[in-house]
């Protein structure tokens, strides 16, 4: 019996579109750039960062900017041991959520060290920036560890 | 129908080439606000969130109603997105109400919008297929073919679609939220503007806009606000496919249904004398006369003898004013266009349409179409509760 053949096509479709941050992520961004984290502060009182427009519990728009500090605590992380070509270190590194002092949550980030053994929830960690910073989140190059654990 | 609903905000932003000092969350945001003062609500108020958008290549935004959550105070509550391409403006309204009219939700928000300066509809709109023909034509040439039609059937001179061009500028400078503001515009500006889709000159082609419209809809019995309410007495949704062999383009079926359906639920039986005037999508100029043969407000082949008479315009004091705000001819964002043909039939019967207002308008109508003329949205709004 012949074989059935079934037609069918590739296709490649893309568009290109622009993106406005508005005053908030954009503050946050223009933070950056100028090498300062800037979060702002929720109805219930704790800083948020990055900040949102509008706040997780009441929706109102947030206005209150708060800057916070650049080293932070390590809550919890992933450890990518082969970094693929898209991953943003070439070396082993752990996707991390660190809650950086003057924040009340965390904020996920990639965070560089030696090894996975070198990583503990409370571990104190600090923010290595890029040589240029441009307004983009790429601006924070990683974390690292302020001492190994 | 078991609950009665009505339209107790309203909130639009001002329409703009460009908003590149808001997010989209917050270019949404303040038509929402507006509405919410305008009905004389907060979020804790709203039971459910309604969102409607161009499709999602326009803008490269896929789940807008999972970005926009927070921004619309839909936490913890319902939240639906329609999508109906051009029309979906129309249909997000109706689908609204019906959430009302059901008896589910006392108070829905419904938020529409776009952002056309960091969008792609051009292209968006005539993506390539394997195995399919391809109208790399965007929107105005695949209309353009349809109005010739309706040219050679009707015998309409060549200048009714330029009257209609200059009637909605002169309507839209009444409009202090309209994107385009021509006050001066003239029949021999339009007349030597562009071609660009034959018989479609530039100025009697809709602008790209930047805007959000926002409505708030109350059953009868949680009716807020210190503006009259705009009772809903009809509304209806029909579709069809695109291209089928015998498709009636020029009057299609769809729209016919529709109107017939609105009609018999608000109790029309004249529509050009039953209503006070009319919000219909007329984003070329041509589908002025078009669609007021479609809608039941002229015969056939004589939609275009009202246009000429002046019957559809405020400045000319017509019986059957359509588009005072100005219409999709002087503003187009395109998700949020159809909302606002509802939401400006609901100004007119709140009395509340500022310098465009039709005096002592009591019914109008809003209407919207997408697609390739394929999807209509329409409803009846009144000052009377029935």
């Amino acid at each position: 019996m012949q074989a059935t053949e079934h037609l069918s096509q590739t296709f490649e479709l893309g568009f290109t579109y622009t993106r406005s941050t508005g005053p908030v992520v954009g503050r946050f961004l223009t933070g950056l750039r100028d090498r300062r984290i800037i979060g702002n502060r929720g109805s219930d009182g704790r800083v948020l960062v990055p900040p949102v427009e509008y706040d997780p519990v009441t929706a109102a728009a947030l206005d209150e900017f708060v800057e916070v500090g650049e080293e932070g605590t390590l809550v919890s992380w992933c450890w990518v041991n082969e970094p693929r070509a898209a991953h943003p270190l070439a070396k082993p590194f752990a996707w991390a959520m660190v809650q950086l002092d003057g924040a009340d949550v965390a904020m996920i980030h990639c965070l560089e060290a030696p090894g996975e053994d070198a990583l503990a929830t409370g571990a104190r960690v600090k923010v290595s920036w890029a040589a240029e910073t441009i307004g983009f989140i790429t601006d924070i190059r990683c974390f690292t560890l302020l001492e190994e654990a | 129908m078991a609950e009665l609903a009505a339209v107790v905000g309203i909130g639009q932003t001002r329409y703009k080439t460009r908003r590149g000092d808001v997010s989209m969350a917050g270019l949404l945001r303040e038509a929402v606000d507006r509405a919410l003062v305008d009905a004389g609500v907060e979020f804790a108020d709203i039971d459910a969130v309604i969102i409607g958008k161009a499709p999602d290549m326009f803008e490269g935004v896929v789940m807008p109603e999972s970005y926009l959550a927070d921004a619309l105070g839909a936490v913890g509550k319902p939240m639906m997105r329609v999508h109906t391409a051009g029309s979906v403006g129309g249909s997000t309204a109706l689908v609204a109400a019906s959430h009302v009219q059901s008896g589910t939700f006392k108070r829905v928000l419904a938020v529409t919008y776009e952002k056309q300066s960091e969008s792609n509809a051009m292209w968006a709109l005539s993506t390539p297929q394997p195995f399919a023909v391809h109208l790399n034509a965007g929107a105005g040439g695949y209309f353009a073919p349809i109005i010739r039609e309706y040219i050679r059937r009707s015998g309409a001179p060549y200048n009714v679609g330029i009257k209609v061009a200059v009637k909605d500028r002169l309507h839209g400078a009444r409009n202090p939220l309209a994107h385009l503001q021509l006050p001066d515009i003239t029949e021999q500006e339009v007349e030597d503007s562009m071609m660009l889709w034959d018989p479609l000159r530039f100025l009697e082609a809709c602008p790209s806009s930047d805007g959000a419209c926002a409505m708030v809809i109350s059953a009868a019995d949680s009716v807020t606000g210190t503006k009259p309410p705009a009772w809903i007495r009809g509304g209806a949704m029909r579709s069809e496919p695109t291209m089928f062999a015998g498709r009636e383009e020029v009057s299609p079926r769809a729209g016919r249904d529709c109107a017939a359906d609105v009609y018999a639920q608000a109790g029309i039986t004249h529509p050009r004398k039953d209503l006070d005037c009319a919000e219909i999508y007329v984003p070329f100029s041509w589908y002025e006369p078009m669609w007021l043969e479609n809608l039941g407000f002229a015969g056939e082949g004589e939609g275009w003898k009202l246009t000429m008479e002046g019957a559809t315009s405020l400045d000319a004091g017509g019986d059957i004013p359509w588009n005072c705000s100005g219409g999709v001819l002087c503003s187009n964002p395109i998700g949020a266009s159809g909302m606002i043909r509802f939401a400006e039939a609901a100004r007119q019967v709140r009395g509340d349409a500022g310098n465009h207002q039709v005096e002592g308008a009591r019914l109008a109508m809003g209407h919207a179409y997408g697609g390739g003329a394929q999807f209509f949205a329409m409803w009846v709004v009144g000052a009377d509760k029935p």
